[in-house]
């Protein structure tokens, strides 16, 4: 086990404060078994009804999976790795965030992100799965550290302020518990399929490989259907009929062998496999900052690769036969492509074809998370979205239906730019304006943005963002008038 | 011009950027009693040899004007021909290209007409050579002068620049490919004597030859005797030599 050889056992440390940062529980997280695992909780999660609904309803993981794999490692990290301060106060944040999630789901039964039992799934997940991977990787975990490991998740819990008695007191009366959810509860929910069927088929490119399209496309082709099964044969049995999961042939090997060759990456050097490492290099783009040296060599590398793909493309015969005489005319591209690429990029965050309030909210959620907001300016900035989505439905929803389609946004997309709007672009320069000198600065740019102040930015004198340049390309990016800001990274990412 | 003088005293030098209106295809089909088609396929050999003559003679930017804006207007079935061949062109000549170290641009390229998959050669042409060092060769094809002007200004507004502020020089920096020099030297082959809408803003102080030959006809020879016509003009600029008034004189 790496927990045992990496960190010397003492009882100061088996004792020492829950989550603290030298408690084994994070360095725990550094498994690369974590990627498969994940998976696995987060199929068990949403096949809990009421973190389904909450998930397909409110969730962009679908269309901008890297982005929310990136916030939920951070927020992970900060709930077990740092101090108690931060600790507390990433909790605060999980249920603020979590207290705006509520509804009722397709077949109306309301749902409640703070639901304290489907909280207490979620961690029951995160454990069981902590420890079905070590077991499916063949180096199952002792049951001393079982225990700890188990205390420690309902430590987390406790932080997050629910009253003890969701989770059993002990490993022992766990498993009961999680059987019984697993046989009465779980369902075969449709964020649970949308996770096994169509997240990885669909999976966009991590900013590292946007540049690489085939390439991109090639692998996940591969790969996806293999994730699907692989995640699938490792449900527990009893689910796994309840949901009428499909049975394949050497799929419980497959799977084995999976979690066993990931097992095996702990025999690659710490730094290559830190997870740390590897999404902030999957975040990386090749234009994101220039001063980083790894984005300077990634533009060489992509535009090396970009001249490879070109000389190939023009090197390969075209076909004998004269082409189609018929002619192809490549389709108009200007404003109804640009306007549907805006909505599908940017308006629609869940990624479910129409513009709602939980739409809005992402971006909320996304700006607050970056700029790390605390209590009364989060609410300002949800406030000023919420007033914007009723001016946008005011404006757009011309039947009635509560969403907007595409349709009826290309159709009044020019009158976009309501007051509205622009008290949102106010509201986000006040709240990334941290020192409230009326200028973002390079520091505070950063925060929002991720990557170095541009100088070409229009209406910067080169030091500073001013409030009236800030607003006017807030507002031309959100009316969907002006695709290259620097906003447009910033929500369109996956 | 302010450099005008400069230049002037330095007008014994190869041009810096020539630009070719290749005409006469079309004739030279007729000439002998052949579709005008097989001009146009004709005329892929002079293309070839007038970019290594200027390559050689060391011309640093070279134009060659392969289809205008108006060109739409000429019968479909030779336009779709058009469209094939240069697809099969661009193809066939990309790696040579490449290995002679030159650099290619397409200047225009905006008419949806123009089909996807020349539209993806075009431009995986020049993501293949955008980093050469040798010679820029600029194909204009699709290309219209007075729109890039019109283009220009646009852009100009759009960027909300003072009207105070517009100056020749910032408004080329609007035009497409605003790195391009101005073109130094004009050939337009077949005797023709016109502009025909080729790169308006570029043209200004360019010396223009036209030699009777038809383009399919047209050689590295023809070229040579081109540059050597230039050479022996005296470019003024509007203003007078040097050495008229004496001043380089000792």
């Amino acid at each position: 086990m790496t927990l045992h050889q990496d960190v010397p056992r003492s009882d100061e440390q088996r004792k020492g404060p829950v989550g603290s940062p030298d408690a084994r529980f994070a360095s725990f997280f550094d498994d690369p078994l974590w990627a498969l695992a994940m998976i696995r909780a987060t199929v068990l999660e949403a096949a809990h009804p009421a973190i389904g609904a909450a998930l397909v309803e409110n969730s962009t993981f679908v269309a901008h999976p890297w982005r929310r794999l990136r916030n939920t490692y951070l927020s992970m990290q900060r709930m077990v790795g740092a101090d108690a301060q931060t600790r507390e106060r990433e909790a605060a944040r999980l249920n603020r965030m979590h207290a705006r999630l509520k509804g009722t789901d397709a077949r109306n039964r309301p749902y409640d992100a703070m639901d304290p039992g489907a909280r207490a799934w979620v961690v029951a997940t995160l454990f069981e799965s902590s420890v079905t991977m070590f077991r499916l990787s063949g180096q199952p975990l002792e049951q001393e550290f079982m225990e700890e490991l188990y205390a420690e998740f309902r430590g987390t819990l406790a932080t997050m302020g629910d009253e003890p008695g969701q989770l059993p007191d002990t490993v022992a009366e766990f498993w009961p518990y999680y059987d019984r959810v697993v046989a009465e509860e779980l369902e075969n929910t449709e964020a649970m399929r949308v996770i096994l069927y169509k997240l990885f088929d669909h999976l966009p490119a991590p900013p590292l490989l946007s540049g690489l399209p085939t390439l991109w496309a090639t692998g996940r082709a591969v790969v996806a259907p293999v994730l699907g099964v692989i995640a699938v044969a490792s449900l527990p049995e009893p689910f796994r009929r309840r949901a009428g999961l499909p049975e394949l042939p050497g799929a419980h090997t497959l799977m084995q062998g999976a979690y066993l060759a990931v097992g095996l990456t702990r025999f690659l050097p710490a730094r290559w496999i830190a997870p740390e490492n590897v999404i902030d290099l999957l975040s990386l783009t090749p234009d994101s900052d220039s001063d980083d040296p790894r984005a300077r060599t990634l533009a060489a590398v992509q535009a090396r690769m970009k001249r490879a793909g070109a000389l190939v493309r023009l090197l390969s015969p075209l076909p004998d036969a004269p082409e189609p005489a018929p002619y192809v005319y490549a389709e108009a591209r200007p404003y109804q492509q640009d306007t549907e690429d805006f909505f599908r990029q940017v308006l629609d965050q869940t990624g479910n074809g129409s513009l709602d309030w939980p739409d809005l909210a992402a971006m909320a959620r996304e700006l607050a998370s970056r700029l790390d907001l605390d209590e009364p300016a989060e609410t300002r900035l949800y406030q000023a979205y919420a007033d914007w989505w009723r001016e946008l439905q005011a404006a757009l929803d011309t039947d009635g239906d509560g969403s907007i389609s595409a349709q009826e946004y290309a159709a009044g997309a020019p009158s976009l730019a309501g007051p509205a709007l622009i008290r949102v672009a106010e509201v986000l320069f006040d709240a990334t304006d941290k020192d409230g000198d009326q200028r973002i600065d390079a520091a505070e740019y950063r925060a929002l943005f991720r990557r170095a102040f541009r100088r070409d930015a229009s209406g910067a004198d080169g030091t500073a963002y001013t409030r009236s340049a800030f607003v006017k390309e807030f507002v031309a990016f959100m009316a969907g008038r002006q695709r290259t800001t620097p906003f447009d990274p910033l929500l369109a990412e996956a | 011009m302010q450099h005008a003088v400069e230049e002037a005293g330095e007008r014994r030098r190869v041009p810096r950027h020539v630009a070719c209106v290749m005409d006469g295809n079309g004739r030279w089909a007729q000439s002998r009693a052949q579709p005008r088609t097989f001009g146009h396929s004709a005329a892929e050999a002079s293309v070839i040899d007038v970019i290594e003559a200027a390559r050689s003679a060391g011309v640093g930017w070279l134009s060659l004007y392969a289809f205008s804006t108006e060109n739409w207007g000429r019968p479909s079935g030779e336009v779709d021909f058009l469209m094939r061949l240069v697809r099969r062109v661009v193809r066939k000549h990309a790696f040579f290209l490449h290995a002679r170290g030159i650099r290619c641009r397409f200047l225009g390229v905006n008419d949806p007409r123009i089909p996807p998959e020349l539209a993806r050669d075009f431009e995986d042409l020049m993501t293949l050579t955008g980093d050469n060092r040798g010679m820029t060769l600029t194909v204009a094809f699709d290309h219209g002068g007075r729109a890039d002007i019109v283009e220009a200004a646009r852009s100009l507004l759009r960027s909300n620049t003072p009207a105070e502020a517009v100056t020749e020089r910032t408004f080329a920096a609007h035009l497409p490919y605003p790195d391009t020099p101005d073109v130094d030297l004009v050939i337009r082959t077949s005797g023709e004597q016109r502009i025909s809408n080729f790169m308006l803003w570029q043209v200004a102080y360019a010396e223009w030859v036209f030699p009777p030959v038809l383009w399919p006809d047209f050689r590295a020879s023809h070229f040579l005797d081109c540059l050597h016509a230039y050479r022996q003009r005296d470019r003024r600029f509007g203003g007078v030599l040097p050495s008229e008034i004496g001043a380089s004189r000792p």
